[in-house]
């Protein structure tokens, strides 16, 4: 047994190149991660952070093109520690000293070959996502039934029909559909969206997968839905023992779930570490975007004096035109004169501030 | 290697590009290759009109019937009695003209009446009207214009008069699409709310600041399928008639003698319609994916 | 996988739809007889009865067929006959027109499914080669080559081709009607240029390319990819089966009018050359004939396709429950 991580993301990037502009969306630029065996792992950002972005790269998942891929993405599978995204650097130019893409093929379809290639036999066996709004992604045109007997035929040992589909329906029972005879023939349209999504959870896990990408499960439901979705991942969590990946921009349903966290803003990690040191500052030490997302929670305590609630100030950031400096500075609100020069003109390193507690920020650097 | 590469100077804001730089530059490509087509139908309609013809239409030199391109004294060949291609591909652009009109202001003003009761004035009417556009759309055109040659009389007129009303659904599906697009972004109600009148709404608002391009694509490749239809009423005998030159006509004369090995007298107005109608076809195609373009941003 | 799945709501969608058809034919025979009615000539009298030659002549005929004077009464009287399975005999003739008409359908069927299917074969690699592609070189030489065949005059193209081929079989494709016999290049010859040449390839590539691509970016598609599954077999029937069979059905009306051209060029036998000689000789019972069964074809073809619909999309009916 060993301890290597499950999944070691290192220094992923995914550039969209858009035509008009002649200049790469920096959507993801240099992201660095770790998710060990058990972990629930959330990655908490806005809309725009590249959190859904890096894990749809990871299963070579990205639609839109020209979009470009590079990194390493390191998955331990039962004896080889495999990469995802091997050879894909051969198509693209890197600049030498800061890593980014400066350059890649015109015609992504090589690149493309190859990526099918690396995630033969990852996609749904070893890796499984489950994504929001359900409702449209269930295949319409097949019942709910199909749709997990596929995935069970094709990635375990329950070939025959008639296994597969009691493997289906006991899956079903697991993420206490009701009544999943009867659902077991039901079309996706005939669904809530509650259901969807629990269909969708059983039908990823249904492969036996040994890690689930949530992307964003919960956006879109009802808020007392949303909770008994996230009651259930921690329920099936505890139960299959199948790590996870919570992708979400709400921090309550993060911080309930995920026993690590991962904060991104512009492409970028800025705080990644236990939970307890992220949200509730055990190590009294935290990056200021988290410290304004934290205090964007709608809570009573987060109100200003006015009433109303704290929002972040300023702009999401401009992914074509990243600034030299710290991508937060423009919007931070614990810049000081002190550090501003460098704030500005030079990005902070992801610096290690206690056990396992990483933080992107000057403050932190120098110590 | 082809590669994309950042080629940044200075990247300004998507909204501040204009619609040129925003596009893709193979839609310009068409659009110019389109309008170019469409000046060159201009000049010729004016050539016609005015008689500035670069050889004499009618003169027949009977020892040089079926020239080539490039023989003596005739740029484009002649045909079967030995006339000159080149005036008389020019002269057709007169004939079309005014058929053509027609048929579009057939078409845009019987759709608009369609696409407005329906989009418009909603449910009530578009049963009807999607009854009425269904029953147009029953008929196979051609088949449709044979029945009423046959029953009227083999004239241009009706034939576009025909091809107008079986395109009308085409045009009342676009505005009905274009309305039902503004009614989602409560552009309708509110115009509503502020007490415009319906007319005006409708024929300001609807029709000449959001339909009208869409109008001109519809028109631009309308034309393209005029003379395509003409030309193959023209091979049934029922297209514009001899003695006036009509593309299709010259075509099928031409072709008479194609059997024989003499390509060129049907070739070169074959080609006329062929890079004429493609022109027409790619300039709508082009507006369309720029205007499309500038929508989605 | 349609498992179990209760056949009421279709059942109720085709029984509408095919009330739908009953009404949109009335409305095409209103059309026709509209037509008929106000053209000069008297073709209608010609349907009742043969060919007169005078006002006098007409009077005295429709009297003694117990025809009214007003055109609900002969609208009546002539829908009555049409339901008879009477369309009147040709001028030209003298013989029953349906009879004619139907052998000769037959014909005119083969030409123009057949043609469909070579358009679609043309049209449908390219679709797919636009939708994952984009427009590269090859993909732009593609898309230049679905707009030539629509921008060129189908009878042009096929005397060139005819030309072509006399030139290399010293014998003509021609013939059908002739009763020659005639080998398989011959018989698919005017099947293909008219698949080539109907017009709707360029249409039908761009209507499926963009279907392609959109459902290919659809969120069920991404799931399917998710899953490690075949993404084809997800994305079939909204990028494929539902689209192409809507292209059939819109369609189809161009088709049957390029095969009049088509059959005439390479005499075959069908109802669009019958047509086309029956223009030309007035012969209005036998264009009347015509009009109203091809329009008859598009609307069972439009109705199939309705079918096919309701049967892969297990939304449709529901959709139509709601709406």
């Amino acid at each position: 047994m060993n301890n290597s991580p499950l999944l070691k993301i290192e220094e992923l990037r995914t550039y969209f190149y858009s035509r008009t502009k002649q200049a790469f969306i920096r959507s993801v630029d240099g992201v660095d991660l770790e998710v060990n065996k058990g972990d629930t792992l959330g990655i908490v950002g806005e809309s725009g952070s590249g959190k859904s972005v890096s894990m749809l790269s990871i299963m070579g998942l990205i639609a839109a093109r020209p979009g470009i891929i590079t990194g390493q993405v390191w998955y331990q599978q039962e004896q080889a520690r495999i990469n995802l995204l091997a050879g894909l650097q051969d198509h693209v130019q890197v600049s030498k000293n800061d890593g980014r893409i400066m350059s890649v093929e015109k015609t992504d379809l090589a690149w493309q070959r190859r990526l099918e290639k690396n995630m033969l036999g990852i996609r749904g066996k070893e890796i499984a996502m489950i994504f929001q709004n359900p409702k449209s992604a269930m295949n319409p045109f097949f019942t709910i039934g199909h749709q997990i007997v596929e995935n069970i035929t094709r990635h375990t040992q329950y070939k025959s029909r008639k296994e597969a589909k009691e493997r289906a329906l006991y899956w079903l029972e697991r993420v206490k559909i009701d009544s999943p005879q009867l659902r077991f023939y039901n079309y996706p349209y005939g669904l809530s969206g509650g259901m969807c999504q629990r269909a969708m959870i059983a039908t990823a896990l249904s492969s036996e997968a040994k890690l689930l990408i949530a992307d964003e499960p919960t956006t879109g439901l009802d808020a007392t839905i949303q909770a008994r979705i996230a009651d259930l991942l921690e329920e099936l969590r505890a139960q299959t023992g199948v790590t996870i990946v919570l992708i979400s921009h709400d921090m309550g349903v993060i911080g309930r779930l995920s026993n690590k966290i991962a904060v991104m803003y512009g492409g970028r990690v800025m705080e990644s570490g236990p939970a307890q040191a992220v949200i509730d500052h055990a190590d009294g030490k935290s990056h200021p975007y988290t410290e304004a997302l934290l205090k964007s929670i709608p809570r009573e305590d987060n109100m200003s004096s006015q009433g109303h609630l704290n929002s972040i100030d300023g702009e999401v950031l401009d992914t074509i035109n990243v600034p030299r400096g710290c991508r937060f500075a423009s919007r931070c609100q614990r810049i000081n004169k002190s550090i501003e020069k460098m704030c500005l003109n030079e990005e902070p390193p992801l610096a290690t501030v206690s056990d396992g507690h990483k933080i992107r920020c000057w403050h932190f650097a120098g110590v | 290697m082809t590669q994309y590469a950042q080629t940044q100077t200075t990247v300004s804001e998507y909204s501040e590009l204009s619609i040129l730089q925003r596009t893709d530059k193979r839609d310009i490509a068409y659009v110019v290759y389109g309008i170019v087509i469409l000046l060159m139908v201009v000049c010729a309609y004016l050539m016609a009109i005015f008689g500035w013809l670069p050889h004499d239409p009618e003169e027949m030199q009977l020892e040089l019937m079926l020239a080539g391109p490039g023989a003596p004294g005739h740029l484009l060949g002649t045909d079967f009695m030995g006339r000159d291609t080149l005036p008389r591909l020019i002269l057709v652009i007169k004939a079309y003209f005014v058929p053509g009109l027609m048929y579009i202001a057939v078409a845009i003003l019987l759709g608009g009446i369609f696409g407005i009761l329906s989009g418009y004035y909603g449910n009530k009417y578009e049963t009807v009207v999607t009854y009425i556009t269904n029953i147009i759309d029953s008929f196979p055109r051609l088949i449709l214009m044979l029945l009423v040659v046959a029953a009227f009389k083999p004239d241009i007129y009706y034939i576009m008069m025909v091809l107008g009303v079986t395109n009308a659904p085409l045009v009342s599906q676009l505005i009905k699409g274009k309305i039902s697009m503004l009614r989602q972004k409560n552009f309708v109600e509110s115009a509503i709310a502020l007490g415009i009148p319906d007319a005006r709404i409708i024929f300001k608002h609807i029709l000449w600041f959001n339909c009208r391009s869409y109008l001109i694509i519809q028109a631009t490749l309308g034309m393209g399928e005029a003379i395509l239809l003409e030309s193959a009423l023209s091979y049934l005998g029922f297209g514009v008639q001899e003695p006036t030159p009509s593309w299709g006509n010259m075509v099928q004369q031409g072709a008479n003698y194609l059997l024989q090995g003499q390509l060129w007298s049907s070739t070169i107005p074959a080609m006329a319609i062929m890079f004429t109608v493609l022109g027409f076809y790619l300039l709508g195609d082009g507006l369309n994916n720029m205007l499309e373009g500038k929508r989605q941003s | 996988m349609m498992v179990s799945r209760s056949a009421k709501p279709v059942v109720l969608y085709l029984t509408r739809e095919l009330y739908v058809t009953f009404f949109l034919l009335i409305g095409v025979s209103l059309v026709v007889f509209a037509v008929l009615y106000s053209a000069p000539g008297d073709p209608l009298a010609a349907v009742f009865g043969g060919q007169v030659l005078s006002d006098a002549q007409r009077e005295e005929m429709m009297r003694n067929l117990g025809i009214s004077n007003t055109w609900y009464g002969q609208y009546w009287s002539w829908l009555v006959k049409l339901f008879n399975g009477d369309f009147g005999t040709s001028l030209r003739s003298g013989q029953p027109v349906l009879g004619e008409v139907t052998k000769l359908a037959k014909n005119t069927f083969y030409l123009t499914f057949g043609a469909m299917f070579f358009s679609l074969m043309i049209a449908l690699p390219i679709a797919i080669y636009l939708a994952k592609r984009g427009t590269d070189r090859l993909g732009w030489v593609l898309m230049m080559f679905a707009y030539t065949t629509s921008a060129v005059p189908l009878f042009w193209s096929a005397y060139i081709v005819i030309y072509i081929y006399t030139r290399f079989f010293n014998t003509l494709p021609i013939g059908l009607a002739t009763g020659e016999s005639m080998n398989f290049t011959q018989m698919m010859l005017p099947v293909f240029m008219l698949g080539l040449g109907s017009g709707i390839i360029s249409e039908t590539v761009r209507f499926l390319r963009d279907e392609i691509s959109r459902v290919f970016s659809e969120d069920y598609v991404r799931t399917a990819r998710a899953k490690g599954v075949s993404v084809w077999k997800h994305a079939l029937t909204e990028a494929l089966i539902i689209p192409v069979s809507e292209m059939i059905a819109s369609k189809i009306p161009f088709v049957i009018g390029g095969a009049i051209i088509v059959e005439q060029i390479f005499n075959w036998p069908g109802i669009g050359r019958m047509a086309w000689q029956a223009a030309q000789d007035r012969d209005y019972p036998v264009i009347m004939c015509i009009t109203l069964v091809t329009a008859l074809i598009v609307r069972l073809t439009s109705l199939l396709q309705k079918t096919l619909y309701v049967i892969v999309n297990p939304r449709a009916s529901q959709e139509t429950k709601t709406s």
